[in-house]
């Protein structure tokens, strides 16, 4: 059976690429003359599955088979499905988006998840399945990431590249393009994605000597380690072969600075030894927040549209716009998401130590104010409902919504310098669906 | 000792704007600066530089052989030392990266010495000739400032990540990988640019190795739940595995800004396939081969991917910078992948015949990873009950011991002896059409040299 569905896919992929996105489509292609087992096909409609446990149960249940074959169906499935259970006003201006620069992101990594290493590893994680180890959840958001936008990044990249336009300086530049973008800009923005994946799975390495009974049993953990360092490794390595290939030494400089930055970001204050978010004592307030956002996911976004710029030769203001607009997207991005717990009831448990209005609320309260908001927190999530009225009724939770339109239209005022064009004005609207607080 | 107050960029500045090909920074320093200085002397110090907070860069010349260098050769060869990373003065010696100073060779002071780095080509051969060369002793100078070099370019403000990253730069680990950069980088500019030296990129190169190597060390002491490196606990023993991943790639992510600087996109490619050599060969780790005969030459693969990859590019990498042309580059990488696999099968075999104190590691860890190493693979031909053994990985109690038993009482040891032995020879044949010079004779000798380690 995996053999059929390998070729199905396949050419779903293929297909995709040209038309448009909606799974109604794949679906469509996938039940169009092939013959599907029932239980094939009651997965595909059940979407919600992770497809790590649905690739398991498929190892476990048909040992012996083409396990490359497994994963790449459940790949090129879940990316379909994504949007599905994505927020829908993001999910329509990043399709919008796609169709404008000519190639659905959801497939730029594809090609390095399809590579005989990480099927290797597919073939070797279903031993986690059980266990608590984050590879199992990063593998599976790698496929259903409707709400992180995994894919965000490297649509940025390719949007500011199109909006931006030829190089100035080339005589028959427009014609290396492809639907407005060049290849090696189109490189880029998949080494993007690629960098945040394996950054996303390096921070899920457990720390052994934390772990709990309950987590699962230590061997398991432990190999879960050595899979989510290699997959790592491996998806870095490809990223800096990437690199290397784009032939310039500025952007290779560029993005290396960024991910020694998401790496720094790791060791601030900021969380502890296991990633957990932690509130640090001295900290001066929303400035702190910044930086630290900066760290952890403005820089690679901020660097990467201005190495979009410099691969295609503009100025120094074009540069310096596309790393303005990737940062101001960042914060705006990261202040929306953060304020979320404090706005929408079901939202409340993600609530965390770091978010922005809690910096903003230490930076204006008083000491005993703080303190007691920090024992609340202490005192877990029951108490997070308290935790959100005390810092909503400062006045808090407005000043960050302000604070997140600024950052939103400080990022569409560093897209001035373009020419207006349908690109220019999906970035604007990505900006504007993402920083979209009521 | 004459003193002058001009600033190492205006010099530089200075020396495009007259245009001078094969410019010689301390050479046109001395001439146009220190004119009325007495040359007797053999040193004498250029100005603060304000673009590196101030610091004095010391350099010394030798008057009498800078002259002669000037008309014969129009080569001069000058140290500086100076107290602030190689990296920051590369940076601006790379802000006109051309033909500039192909022949300047940057370190850290190195207290009391006062040694002269610049020889003709002719005093090389003279003293290849009289003098037995001892690879360290020959690169002694540029080693001397590797680990704090390195350990500058991984400062940061993050107090906990500086430590963690500096963990592996205490000097005390053998160096070997950048040793053959040096020395390789040596071998090639005096065979190709007539001068026996370092560039500041073939530095780098040597700098960013050691890095991947460390970094690399970091990630396998994650995969192989290792507790203790080089004798003493692990990274991951004392932070926990997550951090010592990310420290791993804070560490290569530093190597890239390193190796971007050099501006050279050939050798920036070449470094880049050590990483994917490197992580592949991991994964080749994870699975052994049913078939027999398919095992050797998946376990040589897996050697060149692990080890030999990362040497041999290196030695490709410096022969590039050193304007080699393709011939010479072609077996520099000959001699580095040799020389890898000879390192490895040693390494592989010291597994079997070295105790614990001397190796720093457990012996026989191999076996326990579940690796089956030349020895074994050798061994295997004549006691096939070990094949059994490899193919589940020495998991059921006793296999470690008995497998041990095996390879000793077979001549498993002695055969991958011979074979390091021959790809030691390889490497030494390889290095035959290299101009004649003291670091071409040492790196002869290390190849010989690695088959003699005991650790």
């Amino acid at each position: 059976m995996s053999k059929t569905v390998l070729s199905v896919c396949d050419k779903c992929v293929r297909n995709l690429t040209r038309v448009n996105n909606s799974s109604v489509h794949h679906a469509r292609t996938l039940s169009a003359g092939v013959k599907l087992s029932t239980k094939h096909r009651r997965r595909l409609a059940t979407s919600q599955a992770p497809p790590v446990f649905s690739l398991a149960s498929h190892q476990l249940s048909n040992p012996g088979q083409d396990n490359a074959a497994v994963w790449r169906s459940c790949q090129s499935r879940g990316y379909r499905f994504s949007w599905l259970n994505g927020d829908t006003g993001v999910s329509k201006a990043v399709s919008e988006a796609e169709k404008i620069v000519g190639y659905p992101t959801s497939f730029l990594s594809l090609r390095c998840l399809f590579s005989d290493e990480l099927s290797t590893v597919a073939l070797h994680i279903r031993k986690l399945v059980g266990t608590k180890h984050p590879l199992l959840k990063t593998a599976r958001g790698l496929v259903f990431d409707g709400k992180h936008n995994l894919q965000m990044r490297g649509l940025l990249v390719m949007l500011i590249s199109k909006a931006a336009g030829p190089n100035p300086d080339a005589e028959y530049a427009e014609q290396e393009m492809v639907s407005g973008v060049y290849p090696n800009q189109r490189s880029l923005a998949e080494i993007t994605e690629v960098i945040h994946t394996a950054n996303l799975i390096h921070k899920g390495v457990v720390n052994l000597r934390d772990v709990l009974p309950e987590d699962g049993p230590l061997s398991d953990l432990e190999f879960g380690n050595k899979m989510a360092v290699l997959s790592g490794d491996y998806l870095l390595a490809s990223a800096c072969t990437g690199l290397a290939k784009l032939e310039n030494p500025t952007v290779l400089e560029k993005i290396a600075q960024s991910i020694g930055d998401m790496m720094t970001a790791e060791f601030t204050n900021f969380s502890d030894a296991s990633g957990r978010p932690e509130m640090p004592d001295h900290c001066k307030g929303l400035s702190d927040w910044l930086s630290q956002t900066y760290l952890s996911i403005g820089s690679l976004v901020a660097k990467s549209c201005q190495s979009a710029m410099i691969l295609a030769g503009h100025s120094a203001t074009f540069q310096s716009m596309a790393f303005a607009y990737g940062e101001n997207m960042a914060y705006a991005q990261q202040l929306c998401s953060d304020l979320l717990p404090f706005l929408r009831r079901d939202e409340l448990s993600s609530l965390s130590l770091t978010s922005a209005p809690l910096y903003m609320y230490k930076e204006q309260a008083t000491a005993e104010q703080f303190s007691r908001l920090q024992q609340l927190l202490e005192a877990g999530p029951d108490n997070y409902e308290k935790v959100v009225n005390l810092v909503t009724g400062s006045g808090v939770v407005q000043q960050c919504k302000d604070l997140c339109g600024q950052y939103r239209d400080k990022a569409i005022a560093s897209l001035g310098c373009y020419a207006d064009s349908e690109a220019k004005e999906a970035l604007i609207n990505m900006v504007t669906v993402v920083s979209d607080v009521r | 000792m004459a003193a002058t107050c001009m600033s190492t960029r205006a010099l530089l500045e200075t020396a495009f704007a007259r245009e001078l090909k094969n410019v010689f920074l301390l050479g046109y320093a001395c001439r146009s600066n220190v004119t009325s200085a007495p040359f007797r002397r053999n040193s004498f110090s250029v100005g603060c530089c304000p673009t590196v907070q101030a610091r004095q860069i010391q350099t010394n010349i030798g008057h009498h052989h800078l002259r002669r260098c000037c008309t014969r050769h129009n080569h001069v060869h000058c140290r500086v030392s100076l107290h602030q990373p190689a990296s920051s003065l590369s940076t601006f010696l790379s802000g006109g990266k051309t033909s500039g100073f192909p022949l300047c060779s940057v370190g850290s002071e190195n207290a009391g010495q006062e040694r002269l780095y610049s020889s003709s080509h002719e005093d090389a051969v003279r003293a290849a000739k009289s003098v037995t060369v001892d690879p360290y002793k020959l690169v002694e100078f540029e080693m001397a400032s590797l680990a704090s070099d390195i350990k500058k370019l991984l400062s940061t403000k993050e107090a906990l990540l500086s430590t963690m990253a500096h963990h592996f730069f205490d000097g005390k680990g053998k160096s070997f990988r950048p040793l053959v950069a040096m020395l390789m980088s040596k071998a090639c500019n005096a065979h190709n640019l007539n001068a026996e030296s370092m560039l500041w990129s073939q530095k780098i190169v040597a700098m960013v190795v050691e890095m991947i190597h460390a970094a690399s060390l970091v990630h396998d002491d994650v995969i192989d739940a290792s507790d203790t490196r080089r004798g003493q606990p692990s990274l991951n023993k004392l932070y926990g595995q997550r951090r010592s991943i990310l420290t791993g790639d804070y560490i290569l992510s530093e190597a890239s800004i390193a190796i971007s600087k050099t501006g050279n996109t050939r050798v920036i490619m070449i470094l880049s396939s050590i990483l994917e050599d490197l992580v592949s060969g991991e994964f080749m780790q994870l699975g052994s081969k049913e078939d027999e005969n398919e095992r050797f030459s998946h376990y040589l693969k897996k050697t060149f991917r692990k080890t030999a990859s990362l040497i041999a590019n290196t030695c490709q990498s410096v022969a590039i910078l050193a304007e080699c042309d393709e011939h010479i580059s072609e077996m520099a990488y000959q001699y580095g992948r040799n020389l890898g696999v000879a390192f490895q099968l040693v390494d592989d075999l010291l597994d079997f015949t070295s105790t614990t104190s001397t190796m720093g590691k457990p012996t026989a860890a191999d076996l326990k990873l579940g690796l089956a190493t030349a020895p074994v693979l050798f061994a295997a031909q004549q006691h096939p009950e070990l094949h059994a053994m490899i193919m589940r990985r020495f998991s059921n109690e006793g296999d470690v011991e008995y497998a041990r038993r095996l390879v000793e009482e077979s001549n498993g040891v002695e055969q991958t002896r011979l074979l390091a032995h021959q790809h030691s020879k390889e490497a030494e044949r390889s290095l035959q059409d290299f101009a004649d010079s003291n670091s071409k004779r040492a790196l002869i000798l290390l190849a010989n040299m690695l088959l003699q380690r005991k650790k």
